[in-house]
């Protein structure tokens, strides 16, 4: 009898369990998350980390200067289009796209390139000029293997 | 308590199914109600499958000999650590246990992924419970349910098999298991994103713990094996090529193809059919390799069944998830075009393109030696069976090439290697490797296998230790840290790469102990009390074992032991007295033949390994008559043997150090990856 009871209890608070949300309308989210990666994102970020390996490479003496530059340079112009439709994507994603406001980045990236102010550490392209990261807050000038 | 467990085990059927048919059905008309139900019941199944493991294990604690499974791997002599450890002895236990693993892992997956990856979680929950329904089909329909009953019930049990009654024999076929169940997890992330159709590199990264985790537990489960085999077996070996070994070694194979080609995705968007195609292999494989080992088709010292017909439900979901992933791929053919090319054979992704391929075809020779036997019984009616020297013939080349990859794969450069940038990093190890074998070569090591690996396993070190000597000289220079916290920032910063490096590390010393096997020295010689063998070691000392006597005992000592006859040997090494050795041999009540036990002696050099062969007259042994003492004395000495557990260690370290969960940020501002591994996993 004990057993008997014992079992019903089982099938009984197993059914209830699964068949509540059905019954009760109770709904897990299918949605992703706001601190998800999306698929630009995902690629603008793995563009950045070849670039941070290469630099790493290169201060730990396993490339040579040629090398490294012919390197970075390649890198240098996917991460830039990484950036690009990553933009694209998330003002897409916003409404309205700002072609404006995202050829201004562009152009400011591409200075920062020229002038050497894309951050080794983070990826992030700053203004011509700055000392330090305005991303992560690095050294612009000593640059660190990581 | 058995009784409940057997009922929980009928209900679980109903709602597994019920938590597939709606994870899909939630997943395709995004119902989050679905959805919720088919994730609750994971956790159901789970609650149902321990109940139902309790019940088998409630009855092997209770001697309930009317259950067939307690009858046939227990007695009432056994003791209670082999009685728990019954739910894995059998093969209807081990079934009802590999579910339960699964359904641990399953729960765990949802579980931690209740608020994120929702978009993956209705398909995850749909495949796992598939997975799980069929487990616990073959349970309860192919004649292995373990609470089948009898109809009577004996009044003892038929014992357990003795050579299982040993501590690496209870922990390695769990250890395997975990590797086995583990690995769906990724496989049910891929399915997830074939059927969503989020096919870039992110059912990847969630899942990349998870692969690197059942990777450890196969290896670890591998070694746990082969230790087994060595102390237990009592030949002096620790690999014979056996189906069942062959079945845990092939999962592992491909596991270890897609721990590499996996970096490419990730890293240049390429080989996205290949890691689809991997996961799902690799996946079969496991559910193969249980199916091998846990079926009775194949004879071998592990499989001891003999039911047929599970071997049919086997083939039916191997061949469902073949087709239905093969049918998936082709669909989603278009979205898994490569984003890049491979741009030169000298590059980082040529080497982990062979790498893959190589392992590939190790695999393939392995499932052909394994299988081939079987065909042929089909098809001829003869049982040919492919030895050790197939697998030999076949698996040397690979492994070298294997072993010099993983110290070329490392450091050559991605996209395209110049020869500036081979020199750099090449020249080095090379002239290393090529100094450790001319001087092994003058030392008089003139075997060209032996010569070959233990070049390429100094060339491997030699790389890894300059990688981190460079990676830490480096930063030490720059950040300005003495060179331990040098050395510590940069592999916690990137523990994925680094505790790579060190699992490779680890994989070079195995190989050097492998190699050692072309030195191995084995005397077999007959000898009576006061007799001396006198065996030379490869290098160079020798050993004088001198046979003391026969030390006997009849009905004493451990349960289920019948009587045991031990052989006392002294070792002398150029004539200094070292230790006292026993080796022994022993019968159990529970079996037919009496078992061996070997007496080792270990040093990181080589191993003396001592089997006694046979008793010249067992029964006078046994009635203590003092002229019946003469034995057959087996010397091996099996030099660098020991340096496959040490290096096992340095593999658990290297893996550890990878799978650390490291203090990252969800995701960092704008843009800023400032951490070395991107940390958002399903983990």
């Amino acid at each position: 009898m004990a057993l008997f009871l014992g079992a019903a209890l089982v099938a009984a608070a197993v059914i209830l369990f699964i068949v509540q949300p059905v019954a009760k309308g109770l709904h897990a989210s299918l949605e992703r998350e706001e601190d998800e990666l999306t698929e630009t994102e995902a690629r603008k970020r793995v563009a950045l980390l070849a670039l941070r390996d290469v630099e790493y490479d290169y201060l730990a003496g396993k490339l040579d200067e040629e090398d490294y530059r012919s390197l970075k340079g390649e890198l240098t112009a996917e991460a830039l289009a990484a950036l690009e439709a990553d933009e694209r994507a998330r003002s897409g994603a916003a409404g309205g796209v700002d072609e404006a406001a995202i050829e201004a980045e562009i152009a400011q990236a591409r200075l920062g390139l020229r002038e050497g102010a894309f951050c080794p550490e983070c990826g992030f392209a700053n203004e011509p000029g700055s000392r330090f990261c305005s991303s992560c807050g690095h050294a612009l000038q000593a640059t660190a293997a990581r | 308590m058995t009784v409940l467990g057997e009922f929980a085990l009928w209900i679980a059927l109903p709602v597994a199914i019920w938590g597939m048919t709606l994870g899909f059905t939630g997943g395709r008309s995004q119902r989050g109600d679905l959805v919720l139900s088919a994730e609750r019941s994971i956790y159901a199944v789970t609650l149902l499958l321990m109940l139902a493991s309790a019940g088998v294990i409630a009855a092997f604690l209770g001697d309930k000999f009317e259950y067939w499974y307690v009858a046939s791997y227990s007695n009432r002599e056994l003791e209670t650590f082999y009685k728990v450890a019954g739910l894995w002895a059998g093969q209807r236990g081990s079934l009802l246990f590999w579910a339960l693993l699964l359904s641990f892992f399953s729960s765990i997956t949802v579980f931690t992924n209740r608020r994120k990856n929702r978009e993956f979680m209705p398909y995850v929950a749909g495949v796992l419970q598939g997975i799980l329904t069929f487990f616990i089909v073959v349970l309860l329909f192919a004649k292995v349910n373990p609470f089948e009953r009898l109809g009577f019930a004996p009044a003892n049990g038929q014992g357990l098999n003795p050579q299982l009654q040993n501590y690496w024999m209870t922990i390695h076929p769990p250890t395997l298991y975990l590797g086995f169940t583990s690995f769906a997890i990724p496989f049910a992330f891929a399915i997830a994103a074939l059927l969503n159709g989020r096919l870039d590199s992110r059912w990847i990264t969630l899942t990349r713990r998870w692969i690197l985790l059942s990777w450890f537990f196969l290896s670890i489960g591998i070694v746990f094996g082969m230790r087994w085999a060595y102390e237990e077996l009592g030949w002096g070996g620790y690999w014979f090529w056996d189906p069942v070994e062959n079945a845990s070694l092939l999962p592992w194979l491909t596991a270890t193809a897609f721990l590499h080609s996996i970096q490419i995705q990730e890293n240049r968007g390429m080989l996205k059919v290949w890691n689809m195609s991997l996961v799902v292999l690799t996946f079969i494989l496991t559910i193969f390799a249980t199916f091998l080992t846990r079926s009775g088709l194949i004879e071998s010292v592990h499989a001891f069944a003999q039911e047929l017909r599970i071997a049919y439900i086997f083939l039916t979901f191997m061949g469902t998830v073949l087709a239905g992933s093969v049918v998936l791929i082709l669909y989603r053919l278009p979205n898994l075009q490569s984003e890049n090319r491979i741009e030169s054979f000298l590059s980082r992704e040529a080497a982990f393109l062979f790498n893959n391929l190589i392992l590939l075809g190790a695999a393939f020779s392995v499932i052909w030696g394994t299988v081939f036997p079987l065909v042929s019984e089909g098809v001829t009616g003869q049982k040919v069976s492919v030895g050790p020297p197939f697998f030999q013939k076949v698996n040397f080349p690979i492994g070298l090439a294997l072993l010099a990859l993983s110290g070329i794969g490392p450091v050559i450069a991605w996209r395209r290697a110049t020869r500036r940038n081979l020199e750099k990093n090449f020249l080095t190890p090379v002239i290393a490797g090529l100094a450790v074998v001319a001087v092994l070569f003058g030392l008089g090591v003139h075997h060209p296998l032996a010569l070959t690996t233990w070049g390429l396993s100094a060339f491997v070190l030699v790389i890894i230790v300059v990688e981190f000597w460079k990676g830490t000289r480096a930063r030490a220079r720059i950040e300005g840290e003495g060179y331990a916290v040098a050395l510590y920032h940069l592999v916690t910063r990137n523990r994925r790469r680094w505790g790579g490096y060190i699992v490779h590390a680890g994989i070079v010393m195995i190989f050097v102990a492998f190699a050692g096997a072309a030195y191995n020295v084995d005397v077999r010689q007959h000898v009576m009390p006061g007799d001396s063998v006198q065996v030379k070691s490869p290098f160079g000392h020798t050993y004088t074992l001198t046979y003391e006597g026969l030390s006997t005992s009849v009905g004493r000592g451990q349960r289920n032991l019948m009587w045991q006859a031990i052989a006392m040997i002294s070792v002398a090494q150029d004539g200094k007295h070292l230790t006292n050795l026993t080796t022994e041999k022993r019968q159990y009540v529970t079996s037919q033949q009496p078992m061996t036990e070997v007496g080792i002696r270990s040093t990181p050099a080589e191993d003396l390994y001592l089997i006694l062969s046979a008793m010249d007259d067992m029964n006078g042994a046994l009635n203590a008559d003092s002229s019946a003492q003469g034995i057959d004395l087996q010397v091996l000495v099996k030099p660098l043997v020991g340096w496959i557990w040490y290096g096992a260690l340095v593999l658990t370290v290297g893996s550890l150090i990878a799978l650390w969960p490291s203090v990252e940020k969800r995701r960092v501002a704008e843009a800023a990856p400032t951490g070395e591994s991107v940390a958002v996993g399903a983990d």
